[in-house]
């Protein structure tokens, strides 16, 4: 696992002061703990006091404005107030399993989230979809979790959602390809330099078929991981929270905070496949690599990357708040109808554009 | 019936008993259904949990202090209980109720109306998922409840309807205030109409869902909103009109299956819409020209005696006919009190409307019907 192209771990690690030569492993689980600490939980805290106020100030509330200046350590509040709660006692074991599970399959893409030209822990051709072969395990483990519950709703949460997954992850498939016809890779790196800084130079703007290809991408996640708008198979007013429905305290934050990651990580690939990526301007990439300034260059392609993706979801986020719920039929017609018919339409028409460019 | 969805999933029978307390449902109650895989085949309504012995208070209690337990009948829309109640006891004791007191009842009457209607959206929108317009809907019916208070100093429990008349008259810029909020509420119908009314995402979740047939709606007794928008033209206020609503001009929304089916839950959605426009033309052709004189017949005085006999009025409440029956026997006290409520028609009807629906429809139908639990329980 370890190439050259990791050797920002080992650079990382030497200027925060740790010895040389550390066996590899270590290296490898200190750069995924330190991108989940320093990297997700930010976001998450972020993006949750982001939401919460853009929310407020869509609906003609305040938002939370008591907790630090302007509300800024509500996240922070909510997370100690939903740890500090007793767990209950009847808790089965199975649950803990599937919880367990599901926990695990999400965070599993850590390895693979891609943050920047010197930030790719993994990176091969098979890197794009290994979050596929997550989203899959983590809809597995949702599921169970669901049917493990003993109650309706949870049933119900459950097979719904994997009914969701099995429908979202088709188009996703699809039109993930697109990019790697444009590429020509499903490197991380590979994807990355295809594209620029410039909106021109993104994926998304190459040629209307990759347009198609990113709105199916964005809207089979919704479906994939369900996400609100399309959230149905998870929080449906009938059954009520579904899946989570039993679930509170550290519990239910470990699996809020997991479905707040399944949105990010989802958000993280979209920006890197079609928007540009973490590229920032030619000139500026040059003249810091010549400086020898690559933690700075390794920062500012992350605040870029990062700054996107929250654009991103923002937008998700406003669409949602807005709109009413699917129903999961609905939901998987139209992923099953419309989306799909779509992403094979974008995948032969960006191929046969790929080849007429080639030509 | 959902038209839109296979009739059986042909699996083994579910039983699901939701409630009485459950984020689907509107109010307290019980439901006992049977699914086949995620439709309903079967359901059993149980309610009585909200039951508060109203009627039976109003017997042990004086006259005037039936009008405070009638207005609990419905909490959301106070007013319509305390104006039956009234016009039954002015009907029994022949007693005059001056045109002044008659505009005042109303006008908050469909003040009422109004903010009922709003507070239905949101259990719509509650229903549906939407979040936004939850806010939008409650933001301006604070301003009716705003009214409310300026009138009355409550803005729940009015308490302010006397036998005879009202319990004061209206204060200084009550009137200017009341056009405020309908030319308000007349630019926010854009948002509500931009949010719900033409929003795909609302007319896939209510558009051709679970209509209800005019024989159904015959069958059960059902009135008021629900029935109309079945097509079935019964307002009160037309057809056994009462506080002066002879003299106003205005028409009865009536459902027109806009989204393909007539009575679905987009065309009950939408009469109500259509009625808060109607509402606030009445409001207005009201407070044009507000008769002068008293705001209380002079007759009604603190022992005030009910003579024996019996007498039956009836208004159009927000949800429907809501109808009072009152016996004395020319004592202090009522001998009795009986409500006839809208909601019951609405719960008896449930189970046949629910039958074959899918699940995750069920939050949006109950929303749509438009249960006050609190007067069919009272």
């Amino acid at each position: 696992m370890m190439t050259s192209e990791n050797s920002w771990i080992v650079a990382w690690s030497n200027a925060l002061g740790f010895p040389e030569g550390l066996p590899q492993w270590l290296y490898a689980v200190g750069a995924l703990i330190s991108v989940f600490v320093f990297v997700v939980v930010p976001s998450g805290g972020l993006m949750s006091y982001l939401e919460r106020k853009l929310a407020a100030d869509l609906q003609a509330r305040v938002g939370p404005n008591r907790t630090g200046p302007a509300g800024l350590l509500q996240p922070i509040a909510d997370l100690f107030k939903l740890l500090q709660k007793e767990s209950r006692v009847d808790w089965s074991w199975k649950e803990n399993l599937w919880l367990s599970v599901h926990t695990m399959a999400l965070y599993s893409t850590l390895a693979v989230l891609p943050l920047g030209s010197m930030a790719v822990l993994v990176n091969t051709e098979m890197s794009v979809f290994l979050p596929f072969w997550s989203a899959l395990v983590l809809a597995l483990g949702t599921m169970l979790l669901g049917l493990s519950q003993n109650s309706v709703p949870g049933w119900f949460g459950g097979i719904r959602v994997a009914a969701q997954t099995l429908a979202g992850s088709f188009p996703a498939l699809i039109s993930l390809l697109c990019t790697g016809v444009r590429s020509g890779s499903f490197r991380w790196s590979a994807l990355a330099e295809s594209q620029g800084f410039s909106p021109w130079e993104w994926t998304v703007f190459a040629n209307p078929f990759q347009m198609v290809a990113f709105s199916v991408f964005v809207m089979s996640g919704l479906v994939l991981l369900a996400i609100p708008p399309l959230d149905g198979g998870l929080s449906m007013s009938d059954i009520h929270g579904g899946v989570s429905s039993h679930l509170y305290g550290r519990r239910l934050s470990l699996f809020q905070f997991g479905r707040f990651y399944g949105f990010f990580f989802w958000s993280v690939i979209t920006v890197v496949l079609f928007l540009g990526a973490w590229d920032l301007p030619a000139q500026v990439t040059v003249s810091l690599k010549a400086g020898g300034a690559n933690q700075v260059l390794a920062l500012l392609e992350l605040i870029w990357l990062l700054l996107k993706t929250f654009g991103l979801m923002l937008l998700i986020v406003w669409v949602a708040k807005v709109n009413s719920r699917s129903r999961v039929d609905q939901i998987t017609d139209f992923t099953w109808k419309v989306l799909s018919p779509f992403s094979l339409f974008a995948l032969v028409g960006a191929s046969l554009w790929a080849g007429w460019r080639a030509i | 019936m959902n038209l839109t969805q296979p009739e059986s999933l042909k699996t083994d029978l579910t039983t699901w008993i939701i409630g009485p307390y459950h984020g689907s449902l509107p109010a307290p109650m019980r439901l006992s259904l049977s699914l086949d895989g995620e439709m309903i085949s079967d359901c059993h309504v149980e309610t009585g949990f909200l039951h508060r012995g109203l009627e039976k208070s109003c017997e042990l209690h004086s006259w005037k202090a039936a009008v405070a337990y009638s207005d609990h009948l419905d909490p959301e829309c106070a007013i319509f209980g305390e104006l039956v109640l009234c016009l039954a006891v002015e009907q029994l004791s022949e007693l005059e109720v001056p045109e002044r007191a008659q505009s005042i009842r109303v006008i908050l009457s469909e003040l009422a109306r109004i903010s009922g209607h709003l507070s239905f959206m949101v259990r719509m929108a509650k229903a549906v998922g939407s979040e936004t317009i939850i806010h939008y809907l409650l933001r301006d019916r604070e301003r009716i409840l705003d009214l409310f208070e300026l009138l009355t100093g409550a803005r729940f429990s009015l308490n302010f309807l006397r036998f005879g008349g009202v319990s004061a008259d209206v204060t200084d810029g009550f009137i200017e205030r009341v056009l405020e909020v309908c030319e308000l509420i007349r630019i926010r119908m854009k948002e509500y109409n931009d949010l719900f009314t033409f929003n795909f995402g609302f007319l896939k979740r209510t558009a051709q869902v679970v209509p209800i047939s005019k024989r159904l709606v015959l069958a059960s007794g059902m009135t008021g909103p629900n029935a109309r928008a079945s097509g079935i033209e019964l307002d009160v206020r037309k057809k056994f009109p009462y506080s002066g609503y002879s003299k106003l001009d205005f028409s009865v929304p009536v459902g027109r299956g806009d989204s393909g089916i007539l009575g679905d839950v987009h065309d009950r959605f939408l009469i109500r819409l259509r009625e808060i426009t109607e509402s606030m033309e009445i409001l207005k052709q009201l407070l044009d020209v507000v008769p002068s004189g008293e705001y209380l017949n002079r007759k009604f005085k603190r022992d005030f005696v009910v003579p024996a006999g019996e007498a039956y009025a009836r208004v159009e409440s927000s949800r429907g006919l809501l109808g009072c029956h009152v016996v004395s026997d020319g004592g202090p006290t009522p001998s009795r009190v009986q409500f006839r409520t809208p909601t019951v028609a609405n719960l008896m009807a449930i189970p046949q409307v629910v039958r074959g629906i899918r699940i995750e429809d069920l939050p949006v139908v109950l929303a749509s019907l438009d249960l006050g639990i609190a007067e069919a329980d009272r």
